[in-house]
């Protein structure tokens, strides 16, 4: 293994959104994403949580040996942890507080939650003008079903991405992760929350940014809308291999029992192809050298992919096509990930040691990479309430003895 | 083509106004980027080859219209067509100087072919040192697969997302929609250039922002790598399941239809023990506990199949939305059509196109409610603004112009 080691330089004042301070009261992934890729690029994330058990990311997916989950540890890196109840009028107050002194908060509680607590909108924005809010839910601030809960699962079924996915006529499966939409949501919220400062830095305006899960997954279902309302063409399941405008385009498995990708968008790629397989002949127009030809003996074109392909190794398919520049690649397994040349020379796994138990901890580094201002990790995810007095003290100001009153009333 | 504002939209600001983007990318991976930058204000200048154009104007559903799909329709949205043959030399100079009056410029052609132009980043910042640019590739401007081909769909392959869709032991599925990579590759491109707009803004200088597709496709696969890092452990396809929950998953209904359930905590599951009026399935003794759901799945699968498969989905959709189970139905596109929450939140944009008439695409996202993104048109035809950009952006007299244009350089 020859990840890198995080760079652990705690100077932020270079990176691009160095005095930004964001407020980050959300749970799990969605809301909570964007301000991880924030805080990436140099905005100092504060996660406020409840004093009991805090975020229940902590508890989703495999422990850590510090406790919290390895999902916790890698996606609230470089946040500082304060605990506060929002559920007492003195967290309340001391929350807007807080606000007042904050470009940006997220959050993703069901739709009413923080007007119960006396923390909507309204409020919030006449405590601090400047203010922009993050709001993220199954299905947004408004509509009819706006009240209902909403996880990805939920959201990835009703924005039509999970019916997509599975054999024909078979059961719909998950489409690769579960939490797709949350992570979807948390860059539309984060491209929302960038526009939204650019604004309000030329005006003095903030505002709020409402994003709902199952839009996020919607919108990348390319020309799905467009054709349904003018032809009435309702698309089905494709399965591994089934594409309408390309073929052979799909997944295709080796004599060694792994599996490649091979798509050939055009004519030109599955000339490649053919010469790959070692029968340029395919690719003459009199059999398969034009896409309507292919696509209309989809079957047949397949057939001799497959055997092609389940007649050699996964290296040897991937050099053949390699060689003829034939669009193709491995279904990478995570262990097959772990051992290649391109994700060791592009960075994308970094070992972070958590400084209390010494544990190494193997994170994806942060995407997209900035020639001029690359993003870091400078910490792990924060024990909870790790920095509740530091901040207390050093953004509201407060007096130890007004801390330690505060923790005994378990408002912090 | 038509505004698609209705006509008492109220005129709110768009924050990106005033930020010039050069797109010549094709397909998807970037472009999308553009089009995200559009929608919030910033003018689109679609640079494209003079006689072929994007390849995108032809890939997908055809309409009346020749090199206009509905892809290119939908997606190339609000942009403007500027023709530019990049492979001569005067193209390249015209090229140059459009750069020297933008903001943005995104790209995703194979690494190493802007520089075979003369357009590498150094003839690029030379012309514009603030200039803020896009590469989207996929596998990234570095590394040693970085000259391969990467689509999509092979890139996401690389990524780890396919090897995830699709039963246990079984071929493994496309997750979705085929260019879902794509898309999440062009968000984290449209954030990396606002954060390096940002940047501009305060010191003036300007950068490359460098995504491989599959490297966007692999930061969103949650605590994958960490846990094979802590014990070697590779997470398979789970079907329609999750590893982590129970009940979690695809049920079919009695009409036949699909239906998603997510238990993900223990009082989720007593709420759906509740609905499916069997409350006592949620005691300590059975299977109350996340863990011994875990340990039984499949008996608890079956108790839900079994349930779901009596009812019909509309029943089944009603019942666990009385005990606010999470609960959605597996929507197809003719099920979001007469849905009235994607009616209700303007999920689906009508607009109005020259020759072809009403086309309904995907509204804009995210919402925001002081500057609101908008659609005004969708994608251009061939060389719309190619004279405009000409003469008013570069200043460039008729007659040269049509020099040009007779050259086939635009």
């Amino acid at each position: 293994m020859d990840t890198t080691t995080a760079p652990t330089a705690t100077d932020t004042s270079k990176l691009p959104l160095a005095g930004i301070r964001v407020v980050d009261i959300a749970t799990v992934i969605a809301a909570p994403y964007c301000a991880t890729v924030l805080g990436e690029f140099g905005a100092d994330v504060l996660k406020v949580e409840h004093p009991v058990g805090g975020d229940a990311l902590r508890r989703f997916g495999t422990p850590s040996k510090r406790g919290d989950t390895l999902t916790w540890m890698s996606e609230s890196r470089n946040k500082r942890s304060v605990t506060l109840d929002l559920r007492l009028p003195e967290g309340v107050e001391l929350f807007k507080q807080l606000i007042a002194k904050t470009d940006v908060l997220c959050e993703n509680f069901r739709t009413g939650t923080l007007e119960k607590w006396g923390l909507g909108w309204d409020v919030l924005h006449e405590i601090n003008p400047r203010l922009i809010m993050l709001r993220v839910t199954g299905y947004g601030q408004t509509g009819p079903y706006k009240d209902r809960p909403g996880f990805a699962r939920v959201a990835h079924a009703v924005g039509g991405i999970a019916y997509l996915a599975g054999m024909p006529r078979g059961t719909p499966v998950t489409p690769g992760s579960t939490t797709l939409g949350d992570y979807m949501t948390g860059l539309y919220g984060c491209l929302g929350v960038l526009m939204a400062l650019r604004h309000r830095d030329a005006t003095g305006e903030g505002q709020y940014v409402d994003a709902a899960l199952y839009e996020s997954v919607f919108r990348a279902t390319e020309e799905l809308a467009p054709a349904f309302a003018m032809y009435g063409i309702v698309r089905e399941r494709l399965g591994s291999s089934h594409n309408d405008f390309a073929c052979p385009h799909g997944h295709f498995a080796t004599k060694d029992g792994k599996w490649v990708a091979i798509s050939c968008a055009t004519d030109k790629l599955f000339m490649r192809l053919a010469t790959a397989m070692g029968r340029p002949e395919l690719a003459s127009s009199s059999t398969y050298g034009v896409q309507a030809t292919r696509l209309q003996h989809r079957h047949d074109v397949n057939e001799i992919v497959r055997d092609w392909c389940g007649s050699l190794t996964r290296e040897e398919v991937l050099e053949r096509c390699y060689a003829t520049d034939t669009p193709a690649g491995p279904l990478n397994n995570i262990a097959d990930i772990f051992g290649d040349r391109q994700f060791h020379a592009r960075r994308n796994l970094v070992a972070v040691d958590e400084p209390e138990t010494g544990e190494s901890i193997i994170v994806p580094s942060p995407v997209p990479l900035l020639s001029e201002t690359p993003g870091s990790i400078r910490s792990l995810g924060p024990r909870l309430g790790q920095h509740t007095d530091e901040v207390l003290r050093e953004v509201l100001g407060l007096s130890a003895d007004e801390i330690a009153k505060l923790r005994a009333k378990r408002v912090v | 083509m038509s505004d698609a504002a209705p006509a008492d939209a109220p005129a709110t600001p768009l924050p990106l106004s005033g930020v010039r983007v050069i797109d010549v990318g094709n397909f998807l991976a970037g472009p999308y980027a553009a089009s995200m930058l559009g929608e919030f204000g910033a003018e689109v200048l679609k640079v494209e080859h003079p006689i072929a154009g994007d390849p995108m104007r032809r890939f997908g559903t055809a309409t009346s219209q020749p090199d206009a799909t509905l892809k290119w329709l939908s997606e190339a949205r609000n942009k403007k067509s500027v023709t530019i043959d990049l492979r001569q030399p005067e193209g390249v100079q015209l090229f140059l100087k459009l750069v020297a009056k933008s903001d943005v410029l995104i790209e995703n052609f194979r690494p190493g072919t802007m520089e075979e132009w003369g357009l590498g980043w150094k003839e690029l910042s030379a012309a514009n040192p603030g200039l803020v640019m896009l590469r989207v590739s996929g596998y990234g401007q570095t590394g040693p697969y970085r000259r391969r081909s990467g689509f999509a769909h092979i890139a996401q392959a690389f990524g780890g997302l396919n090897y995830l869709a699709g039963f246990p032991g079984e071929t493994p599925v496309l997750p979705g929609t085929v260019p879902l990579g794509d898309y999440i590759a062009s968000l984290y491109g449209a954030i990396g250039i606002m954060i390096a707009l940002r940047h501009k803004d305060a010191t003036g200088r300007g950068q490359i922002i460098d995504v491989g597709i599959y490297e966007a496709v692999f930061r969103v696969l949650e605590e994958i790598a960490a846990a094979y890092g802590v014990d070697g452990r590779i997470r398979e396809r789970e079907g329609s399941g999750s590893f982590v929950a129970c009940p979690h998953g695809h049920f079919k209904t009695k009409d036949d239809k699909w239906i998603a359930i997510a238990c993900t905590t223990d009082k989720m599951f007593e709420r759906l023990a509740v609905a499916m009026g069997q409350p006592h399935l949620a005691s300590s003794g059975l299977y109350g506990d996340q863990r011994k759901r875990l340990a039984a799945r499949e008996q608890v699968n079956q108790i839900v199949v079994e349930w779901v498969g009596s009812l019909v989905r509309d029943e089944v959709l009603e019942k666990c939305l009385d005990e606010e189970v999470p609960v959605g139905n597996v929507n197809s596109i003719a099920d979001i059509f007469a849905d009235e929450h994607f009616i209700a939140r303007g999920n689906l944009a009508h607009v109005q196109v020259d020759g072809i008439g009403d086309v309904v695409v995907p509204g804009v996202i995210p919402s925001l409610s002081a500057t609101p993104g908008r659609i005004t048109n969708l994608g251009p035809t061939l060389g719309n603004a190619t004279t405009e950009v000409m003469r008013e952006l570069l200043g460039m007299a008729d007659s040269e112009i049509q020099r040009l244009r007779q050259h086939k350089i635009i």
